[in-house]
C-alpha cells in the first residue's frame, strides 16, 4: 500500500478549500470517484483531477505535495489516520479536527486547528494568529488535542482555548493565551505583550523571561513543581521531536493570575534549564 | 390588466365564505368584482381543487430591531449551521433561530405569508429597526412602538400628569418612530431592574418613580383608545415565566377595565404551581377569562422543540432566565435609559418536564379558547420557536392524532399533568384562515388585507389541500403579493419589495415643547433626529408608506 498522494498540478490563482480531502471523506471510495471529487475554487466548484495529479492507494495516509497558501481547510473535522503536506498551508488548517496526525512541511496561516477537539496537528515552520483560537461569537476556542510548531507564532495564539496543549517552538505575538478558560501553552522562545491577558485557568510556560507581563499577575515567587516534570516527560515520550523537553527542569518563576477574571491560571517562566 | 384565478375553493372568513368555489379577478394588485362579459382577462391560473386563502399575516414576530441583531452576532453557530446559497434571483443568507433579514422574508414568503409586523420596536432604536425592515423583502412590515419604561413616560405618570397628555406623548411616539401600535413590556419593570428591584409585581411600585405596572397599563390602555389606534395595547405582562403567574396574568385582564387589550405570548403567563414540582398549566382559567372578556385578545407564543434563542426587550426576566442560556452565553442589556434588552439562546427539550408542560400549555390555550377571532397564530418568533415551525404547528391544531403521538413522546410527566388529551377539538381550515389572516388583519386595523373581497389588494395564497397539513402550509402552490405572483411550488420567483404600514394619530403638537426641553437635557440625541422621516424608509427603493387610518 503506497500513501495516497495529492501533487498539485499548478499555483491556483484563488483560494481553494479541501477539506473533502480527508481520509474520513476518501474512505470507502475509489481512486476514480476521489478523482471526480468537487472543491470549492475561488466560487466556483471543479474536480480534484483538474488541479492534483492523484496516485496511490492508502486512504488512511494522504499526502499533498506542492502545496500552497491558497489551499484553506486542510483536515477540516478529520476523525482518523494522517495527513502530510509538503508546502505552505491557508488558513483554517485542521479546523474542527476530532482525531488523527496533520503535519505540515512549511508554514501555515491563522486559525490554524480552530476549534479542533483532539489529534495533533505539527507544524514545521510558522503560523499565523489565532493558531487554537475559537471564531468571534464561539464560547471556546481549541477543546482538546496537541498543537506543535517549530518556527514562530503569530498573535492571539489560544484565544479562549478550553484545554489541551499548544508547543511554541520558537517566537509568539502579542496576546499570547489571552482569554484562555483553560489548557496549556509552551513558548520556547521570547513572548510579545500581553501574555495571558484575561486567562481564567491553565498555563502559559515560557522558556525565557518575557519583557513585560500585565499588571494583573501576581508574581509568586519560584515553586518546584513536580506538575512540570510530569508534563515534560510525558511530552518527550510523545515523540521523538519532542524529545528535548527532558532537559526542562522543574523550577518556574509563577505568576497568579489574571486577577481581572479569577486569578486561577498561571504564567511559569521556567528557570533553569537543568539537564538530567 | 385582469387576473383570473378559476376553480379554486375559496376560503375568505371576512365575507363568511367557508370553502366554496369562486373565482377570484385581480386587477392592477387589488381584488376586484366580476368584469363585464366583454373585458380581455390576460391570465388565467386554474387552480381546480387548490385552497386559496387571503396572504397570512404574523403580528409578532421579532425580524428587526437590535435585539436580533446582537441574537445574530451572539450566534455564529446558528449561522454555520444553516447556510442558504445564492440563487438567480434570491441572495444568500443564513440562521435558524435569527436568520438574516433577507432570509427572513424569503422563507415568510415562501410559507404563504405577505405581512409581519415586528412587535417590539424600542423609539430610540426605530431607525435601526426600520432599516432591518426594509431590508426584509417580499412581505409588509410594520412595528409596535415599545414604551412603558421609558424616562419620560414615568415621570409623567409620577407626577400625575393628566391622561390628555400622556395620550399625546403616545401619539408623538407613534408619529416620530413611525409605528402601527403601541407595545409594552413587563410595565415599568425593565426600568425598576436597574433600581436593583428583580422582580415586580402588578401592584408593586418601582422603587423609584412610584408607579406600578397597573397604573402603565391603564394609563397606555387609555391613551391607545383615546387616540383611536386600531390595535389595541399590546402587552407582554408581569412576571414573565414564573410559576404560578396565572394569577397575575388574570389580574391583568381585569385590569384592563373593558378597555380594548392585546396580550401576547400568553402561553408564558399561564403557569401554575400546583403539582409535586411546583409547576402546572393554567391554560383553562385563563382561556375561561379570554372567553369571558370579549375585549382581550391574545397571541400564543407556542412553544416547539429544538435549538432556538429568546430574544426580548424584558431584561428582568431576561436575566432571571439566563441561568438556562444554551449554549452558555447571554446579553442582558440598557438601552438609552429608555428599556433593556436581553437575549438568552435557549433549547427547548421534549424530555424535559418544564418545556413537555409549556409545550402542551400552548396548545391547551389554542383549543380551549373559543373564538379564533381572538388568538392568533404565534410561537413568538424566535422565542418559543421559529417562524419556520408555523406549518407543524397548524398540524398539530388540524389533526389529533398527530397532537396525541406527539403529546405520548414527550416528558410522561408533564404529559400526565396536561389535559390536553382529552381536548378532541380539531381546527377546520376555516379557523386557520381566522386565526392566521382575517383576525390579524382585524387587529391590526388592516381594512384591505387579510381578505379576499373586492378592495382588498391581492396577497393570496393557493395551496393544495393534503392529509399532512404540514406539508400542505410549508410548501405553497402560488404566492400573489399585490397581485404579482411571487412563489410557485414554495419557490420564489420574483423578489418584490413590501410596504410599511404606519399611523398618523392626532394629538397637540404642544407637548414637543416638553419634550425638547428633555431632550436637550437627558438624551442622546436631538429631538429632530429622533423623529423618523418618510424618505428615509422609502429610500434606495426600499417598499412605500401606507398610512393606515385610526378609528
Amino acid at each position: 500500500m503506497s500513501a495516497l498522494t495529492f501533487t498539485l498540478k499548478s499555483q491556483p490563482k484563488f483560494t481553494l478549500d479541501v477539506s473533502p480531502i480527508t481520509p474520513d471523506n476518501l474512505q470507502n471510495l475509489t481512486l476514480d470517484k476521489i478523482k471526480k471529487i468537487k472543491l470549492i475554487y475561488g466560487k466556483e466548484k471543479v474536480k480534484v483531477e483538474e488541479l492534483f495529479a492523484v496516485k496511490g492507494n492508502d486512504k488512511n495516509e494522504i499526502i499533498i505535495n506542492k502545496s500552497c497558501t491558497q489551499l484553506i481547510c486542510v483536515g477540516k473535522k478529520m476523525t482518523q489516520g494522517s495527513i502530510a503536506v509538503k508546502g505552505d498551508v491557508g488558513d483554517f488548517l485542521g479546523q474542527s479536527m476530532k482525531n488523527g496526525i496533520i503535519t505540515i512541511h512549511g508554514n501555515a496561516g491563522s486559525w490554524a486547528g480552530n476549534g479542533m477537539s483532539g489529534g495533533r496537528i505539527n507544524i514545521e515552520g510558522n503560523v499565523g494568529n489565532y493558531t487554537g483560537a475559537g471564531f468571534p461569537g464561539d464560547t471556546f476556542g481549541m477543546k482538546n488535542g496537541l498543537i506543535n510548531i517549530t518556527g514562530n507564532a503569530g498573535d492571539r495564539i489560544g484565544d479562549r482555548m478550553r484545554r489541551g496543549i499548544i508547543i511554541i517552538q520558537g517566537k509568539a505575538g502579542d496576546y499570547c493565551g489571552s482569554r484562555i478558560h483553560a489548557g496549556t501553552i509552551i513558548v520556547l522562545g521570547k513572548v510579545g505583550k500581553h501574555t495571558g491577558v484575561g486567562m481564567r485557568r491553565g498555563s502559559i510556560i515560557l522558556a525565557k523571561k518575557p519583557t513585560y507581563i500585565s499588571a494583573t499577575f501576581q508574581s509568586c515567587g519560584n515553586l518546584k513543581m513536580q506538575f512540570l516534570r510530569l508534563l515534560f516527560t510525558q511530552l518527550s515520550n510523545i515523540s521523538d521531536d519532542l524529545i528535548f523537553f527532558r532537559k526542562y527542569g522543574p523550577i518556574a518563576h509563577r505568576f497568579a493570575g489574571d486577577i481581572a477574571r479569577n486569578g486561577k491560571g498561571e504564567i511559569l517562566i521556567l528557570k533553569t534549564l537543568t539537564k538530567r | 390588466m385582469y387576473i383570473k384565478l378559476t376553480n379554486g375553493v375559496v376560503y375568505d372568513p371576512v365575507h363568511g365564505i367557508n370553502g366554496e368555489y369562486r373565482d377570484i379577478y385581480i386587477r392592477d394588485g387589488n381584488i376586484t368584482r366580476k368584469p363585464s362579459s366583454n373585458v380581455k382577462i390576460d391570465k388565467v391560473y386554474d387552480m381546480k381543487g387548490k385552497i386559496i386563502m387571503a396572504g397570512a399575516i404574523d403580528l409578532h414576530t421579532h425580524i428587526g430591531g437590535g435585539k436580533v441583531n446582537i441574537a445574530r452576532m451572539m450566534l455564529p453557530e446558528d449561522h454555520k449551521a444553516d447556510l442558504v446559497s445564492k440563487t438567480e434571483l434570491t441572495r444568500s443568507g443564513c440562521g435558524h433561530a435569527a436568520p438574516s433579514t433577507l432570509t427572513a422574508g424569503y422563507r415568510y414568503a415562501e410559507m404563504g405569508y405577505t405581512a409581519c409586523f415586528e412587535p417590539a420596536m424600542l423609539p430610540a432604536n426605530s431607525r435601526q429597526a426600520h432599516m432591518e425592515m426594509a431590508d426584509t423583502p417580499m412581505v409588509d412590515k410594520g412595528a409596535y412602538a415599545m414604551i412603558g419604561s421609558d424616562d419620560f413616560f414615568l415621570r409623567m405618570l409620577a407626577s400625575k400628569k393628566d391622561q390628555a397628555a400622556i395620550s399625546d406623548y403616545v401619539g408623538w411616539i407613534i408619529n416620530a418612530t413611525q409605528a402601527l401600535g403601541i407595545k409594552v413590556v413587563n410595565p415599568g419593570g425593565i426600568s425598576a431592574f436597574k433600581f436593583n428591584q428583580r422582580k415586580l409585581d402588578l401592584d408593586e411600585e418601582n422603587k423609584y418613580y412610584g408607579v406600578s405596572p397597573r397604573d402603565i397599563l391603564v394609563a397606555l390602555a387609555r391613551a391607545v383608545t383615546e387616540l383611536g389606534i386600531p390595535h389595541p395595547l399590546h402587552v407582554h405582562g408581569c412576571n414573565l415565566g414564573v410559576p404560578g403567574n396565572v394569577e397575575t396574568t388574570l389580574e391583568t385582564i381585569r385590569a384592563a377595565e373593558g378597555m380594548r387589550m392585546h396580550i401576547t405570548h400568553i402561553q408564558f403567563h399561564s403557569y401554575g404551581t400546583e403539582g409535586d414540582k411546583k409547576f402546572s398549566s393554567g391554560a383553562a382559567e385563563i382561556a375561561e377569562a379570554v372567553n369571558k372578556n370579549p375585549n382581550i385578545s391574545i397571541d400564543v407564543g407556542q412553544v416547539l422543540f429544538g435549538q432556538t434563542v429568546t430574544a426580548s426587550g424584558d431584561s428582568m426576566r431576561q436575566y432571571a432566565g439566563h441561568w438556562h442560556a444554551h449554549p452558555k452565553k447571554w446579553v442582558v442589556m440598557d438601552i438609552e435609559c429608555d428599556a433593556g434588552c436581553g437575549v438568552v439562546p435557549f433549547k427547548y427539550r421534549d424530555k424535559n418536564f418544564v418545556n413537555a408542560l409549556q409545550w402542551a400549555i400552548g396548545l391547551e390555550l389554542f383549543l380551549l379558547v373559543d373564538d379564533p377571532w381572538r388568538i392568533f397564530l404565534t410561537t413568538d418568533h424566535p422565542n418559543g420557536a421559529p417562524f419556520t415551525s408555523y406549518p407543524h404547528l397548524i398540524r398539530l391544531l388540524m389533526d389529533r392524532s398527530f397532537r396525541n403521538d406527539m403529546l405520548s413522546s414527550i416528558n410522561k410527566e408533564a404529559a400526565a399533568a396536561s389535559t390536553l388529551s382529552s381536548i378532541d377539538r380539531e381546527y377546520s381550515l376555516y379557523d386557520i384562515a381566522i386565526m392566521t389572516r382575517a383576525a390579524p388583519a382585524r387587529s391590526l386595523g388592516l381594512k384591505n388585507r387579510g381578505h379576499l373581497g373586492s378592495g382588498a389588494v391581492a396577497d393570496i395564497t393557493v395551496y393544495t389541500e393534503k392529509k399532512d397539513k404540514e406539508k400542505m402550509f410549508s410548501k405553497p402552490d402560488y404566492v400573489f403579493k399585490d397581485g404579482e405572483l411571487i412563489v410557485r411550488n414554495g419557490k420564489i420567483v420574483k423578489v418584490v419589495q413590501g410596504a410599511t404600514h404606519t399611523l398618523r394619530p392626532e394629538f397637540d403638537m404642544g407637548i414637543e415643547k416638553s419634550l425638547k426641553r428633555y431632550f436637550d437635557k437627558y438624551q442622546t440625541m436631538s429631538l429632530g433626529n429622533f423623529k423618523i422621516d418618510d424618505d428615509e424608509i422609502v429610500e434606495h427603493g426600499n417598499g412605500k408608506i401606507i398610512v393606515q387610518p385610526c378609528m
